[in-house]
């Protein structure tokens, strides 16, 4: 495993870290924390940029610079530091990409210098490494522009050396950073008036800030993988999605709308509230904010006492959750997602997913009926007639998009007393290429023949773990390792998700095609599954890379190319 | 399109008085540490004249706008980033200065400085 340890997960965890001298593998695990936290917060980041061309995204670039840096270093057992932390600095330097990635390297490339001949981080060679990283970025440029991450990264080294006088601790020390790069972070405006003017900081800074709270957040063990405060517009607020994420406890929903008297401090705004309850979402729109909160029934009034505090509250809308739980449980075992209706001669398409995700975007691309089922859980030929004996047409289509339902689907076809023809479609994404060709008012043989040809339009992955140890297609695979499909044929077994994916994509050519679209199954994390996406993005940049709920059991992925 | 004609007059931007404005803007990128003569004479005559364009070069051709950047390039930084980092830069403050689109920047990295020091 390269994941090093979750910190809410360990008791005592906390105590430990703090006790144990900083060295090689110890720093590994704050780098990855630096990573995790920066990639959780980067679409921040990129919305403050404001400097139309130079850096386009600053967050994404200083992700991909971080992540090419931690690749070099995840797989690494070194205890000795100086190696580490050049080995990071040189990750970082090849994979820099833009102005910020670029300073972000130098920064790191000052780190490795401060850090050569040390076993350990202590406090003093903490605070020498951000000296020597500021002395470092700022050799790269002639005429330093001040208000940038360059001043950030100034600020943090005098505060850190001041800081030496009170404490030696390295996570002490660490604390002082963060706290001056937030401090640092928020002056940039006042030095540089293109901030000023489109009122934001500087991104860059900030981006820089996250590496380091991403660390400090690590040691402290708080999570890594909600982001802090963001802010969307009040239109792409969307509530339905919290309904899913409703936990234990929390049984009321709060949604306030109000205008502050005094500019909001989102970040102080967000932990506030994060003591009363949890799925908060803060909306902005010319001045006006909306809150939305689930609070337990004993706090329901405090959110809005609270907001009454800080500003002119307009509107205030309060739900017991509970009930309306309810309520959709009742109507989505009667209606699950939304299908397309048929009408009375048309041709109608019946098609078997694995997952609800996977369910929701054949339904959105016009399957009339879904069959639950997949590798391990074959329905059976009744339950596919089932669903389309019912239907007011006699023109039918079934995709089983799996080797294992197409006798059974081919034998509900030959039972009914309606025209009905399957599709072989052996996978989900050739079932969704074959459903993109049906024309439901066209002629029966030609459709059918069109959507059969289309099964060859896309190349699929499936990516799962081994239930046994065999030897299959020439390929050796013991039980737990990941194994990796495509079309259907055994191509590898690894033990990472990452090599699996682009092992892949490398075999199915991914280079010829457009578009990849991952469908991600119910038993992976979705940082997870924006790391593996970043990497793929970073290795086929020409493609465009979709990323969608699956929620498919089993299969970590399936994987389109189209 | 550096000749604009109004109905009190015309504008006319000489290929030097971009070149400035390019000179400054790739100075202020980062990874830039110095720009570089393209050939010995140009050396000669910056060691003379203090050139304000030094290393910028602006040509036309019919309507149309090309740069050409020599930099140096601070030794450690990777210089893909940083060369389009500049071109990117470049483009932005000559185009917001002079309201017109460059059809092409070139930047040739003429040279690395290793600026090494003792720590």
């Amino acid at each position: 495993m390269t994941t090093p340890p979750q910190p809410q997960e360990t008791p005592g965890f906390v105590e430990k870290l703090r006790q144990e001298p900083i060295d090689g593998l110890a720093f590994k695990n704050l780098a990855f924390a630096a990573l995790t936290w920066l990639r959780t917060n980067h679409e921040m980041v990129n919305a403050l940029n404001v400097f139309p061309v130079p850096d386009g995204d600053t967050g994404t670039n200083m992700v991909l610079t971080m992540q090419s840096a931690y690749n070099e270093i995840k797989n690494s057992p070194e205890r000795s530091i100086e190696k580490i932390a050049n080995a990071l600095a040189q990750g970082a330097l090849m994979g820099a990409r833009g102005n910020s990635g670029v300073i972000l390297s130098q920064l790191w490339r000052g780190v490795a210098r401060a850090l050569d001949g040390k076993d350990v981080l202590d406090g003093e060679t903490f605070a020498k490494a951000f000296a020597v990283a500021r002395d470092t970025a700022y050799k790269g440029v002639v005429r330093p522009v001040e208000g940038t991450i360059l001043t950030v990264a100034k600020d943090i080294a005098s505060a850190t050396e001041k800081a030496l006088a009170i404490t030696q601790d390295p996570y002490e020390i660490l604390e002082i950073a963060v706290e001056e790069a937030s401090a640092s972070v928020e002056r940039t405006p006042e030095l540089l008036d293109v901030l000023k003017d489109a009122g934001v900081v500087d991104s860059g800074g900030k981006g820089f800030f996250f590496l380091l709270d991403g660390m400090l957040r690590f040691s402290k063990g708080m999570p890594l993988d909600t982001a802090v405060a963001s802010v969307k517009s009040l239109s792409a607020l969307n509530f339905d999605n919290a309904m899913e994420t409703v936990e234990e406890g929390q049984d009321y929903e709060v949604v306030v709308d109000f205008r502050p008297h005094e500019p909001l401090i989102l970040e102080q705004f967000y932990s506030d509230l994060e003591k009363m309850g949890t799925s908060i979402q803060i909306g902005e729109g010319e001045g006006m904010y909306r809150m939305h909160i689930h609070v337990p029934t004993e706090k329901r009034y405090e959110p809005i006492d609270y907001t009454m505090s800080i500003g002119t509250i307009t509107k205030v809308h309060i739900e017991n959750l509970l009930a309306q739980m309810e309520d959709i449980e009742k109507s989505s075992k009667a209606q699950p997602i939304k299908l397309t209706p048929v009408e009375p001669g048309q041709i109608a398409v019946i098609t078997v997913a694995p997952g609800p995700g996977i369910a929701n975007v054949f339904a959105s691309l016009g399957a009339a009926a879904i069959v639950e089922g997949g590798q391990t859980m074959n329905p059976s030929t009744q339950e596919i007639l089932q669903t389309f004996e019912n239907l007011p047409t006699d023109r039918i289509i079934i995709l089983p998009n799996n080797k294992n339902i197409f006798m059974a689907a081919k034998a509900a076809s030959e039972v009914t007393v309606k025209q009905a023809a399957v599709i072989p479609s052996r996978t989900v994404p050739q079932g969704l290429s074959a459903l993109l060709r049906l024309i439901p008012n066209g002629d029966f043989d030609a459709v059918v023949a069109d959507m059969e040809s289309a099964l060859g339009d896309v190349e699929t992955g499936e990516i799962t773990i081994a239930t046994r140890t065999v030897e299959i297609d020439g390929v050796n695979v013991n039980e737990g390792e990941i194994i990796v499909l495509h079309n259907g044929k055994l191509i590898l077994s690894t033990d990472n998700l990452t090599t699996a994916c682009l092992a892949f994509l490398e075999k199915a050519a991914a280079d010829d095609f457009e578009l990849i679209t991952l469908f991600y199954g119910a038993d992976i994390q979705k940082a997870e599954v924006n790391q593996i996406a970043d990497q793929i993005r970073e290795t086929y940049a020409d493609l465009e890379v979709e990323i969608q709920n699956g929620g498919q059991p089993h299969y970590q992925f399936i994987i389109s190319i189209e | 399109m550096t000749n604009e004609t109004t109905p009190i007059g015309s504008i006319h931007v000489a290929p030097r008085a971009i070149a400035t404005i390019a000179y400054q803007a790739a100075l202020r990128s980062y990874g830039v540490v110095g720009m570089a003569s393209k050939n010995v004479v140009d050396g000669i005559a910056h060691l003379l004249t203090k050139d304000p364009t030094h290393g910028a070069e602006v040509s036309y051709t019919g309507q149309y706008i090309n740069i050409d950047m020599y930099i140096i390039i601070e030794y450690g930084t990777r210089i893909k980033s940083v060369a389009s980092s500049v071109a990117n830069t470049v483009r932005f403050h000559v185009e917001k200065s002079l309201g017109v689109p460059i059809n092409e920047i070139n930047v040739h990295v003429q040279g690395l400085r290793i600026s090494e020091f003792e720590s």
